[in-house]
């Protein structure tokens, strides 16, 4: 091949490269850190009522979410249905499947389930990193340790609210870090 | 440079205006005459719109478009393929 047609591919992969770089509304990390805020630290207060606020914030976590990318893509000059399609199905994966397991779990054992889900969780955010959004493959690594700390924290009077403030700090660190961006644009 | 261009609209559903001049690091003028030709060609497909009061164009890449961009792929790939 000559050296002008080498050049020219360069460009074209460098092109569609950069274009591959688009940023995720931080809105939307700021939206889930209050969302994991108040739903984790309810596990200390209001057990009973965990499952109806993640059935009802999550579904509509879930709808704000795609809503804010929307935004996000059109703000930014640059639509894809297949972009948003694959996030939507990643999100909705994980949430279908914490639908499934807290269905499935016997109502005497929250403390060991909401463990469970937490575990899920970090794997979530662990694969959208990877995948989706590199900043949030730390989310994931927090969202872990977060799990495994849960274990030493047994005499702790409010563990979850502990967790619950990781999570969400978490989240707004992730925001604003690389491959995240305000909606100003 | 036109490449480029069809490549992206291949791999997203539409890009506007600056947002392809921003990804290009071309000007106004010279992306501005590009566009034209593609449109010409009827290689894309445009649509304008008001955003803050201001014209956003966006562009799509037509089926003429990429039936010609998976030709040009494809004479590529004979060009690099038997080497």
């Amino acid at each position: 091949m000559s050296p002008d047609a080498n050049s020219d591919l360069g460009y074209v992969r460098e092109v569609v490269q950069r274009s591959e770089r688009q940023a995720m509304p931080r809105e939307i990390l700021w939206l889930w850190a209050a969302i994991s805020l108040v739903g984790f630290a309810l596990i200390d207060f209001e057990p009973e009522r965990v499952g109806l606020y993640w059935l009802v914030a999550g579904v509509g976590g879930f709808v704000l979410s795609a809503w804010l990318g929307s935004r996000r893509a059109h703000a930014t000059g640059q639509e894809s249905r297949e972009t948003g399609r694959r996030h939507q199905l990643h999100w909705a994966g994980m949430g279908v499947a914490i639908f499934l397991l807290a269905f499935s779990a016997d109502g005497s054992s929250a403390q060991p389930t909401a463990r469970t889900i937490l575990l899920m969780v970090a794997l979530g955010y662990w694969l959208a990193g990877v995948h989706l959004v590199p900043a949030l493959k730390w989310m994931g690594v927090l969202a872990a340790a977060t799990y495994v700390a849960l274990a030493f924290l047994e005499g702790f009077p409010y563990p979850w609210t502990a967790a619950a403030i990781a999570i969400a700090a978490g989240l707004v660190v992730a925001s604003f870090a690389g491959g995240t961006a305000g909606a100003e644009r | 440079m036109r490449l480029a261009i069809a490549v992206l609209l291949s791999r997203w559903d539409r890009l506007s205006f600056s947002r392809l001049r921003e990804l290009t690091g071309e000007t106004d003028g010279s992306l501005g005459a590009h566009m034209r030709r593609m449109e010409e060609a009827g290689y894309v497909s445009v649509d304008k719109e008001f955003r803050d009061r201001k014209p956003v164009t966006w562009y799509a890449l037509a089926p003429t478009g990429r039936r010609a961009l998976d030709a040009h792929l494809r004479a590529l790939e004979d060009l690099i393929g038997p080497g």
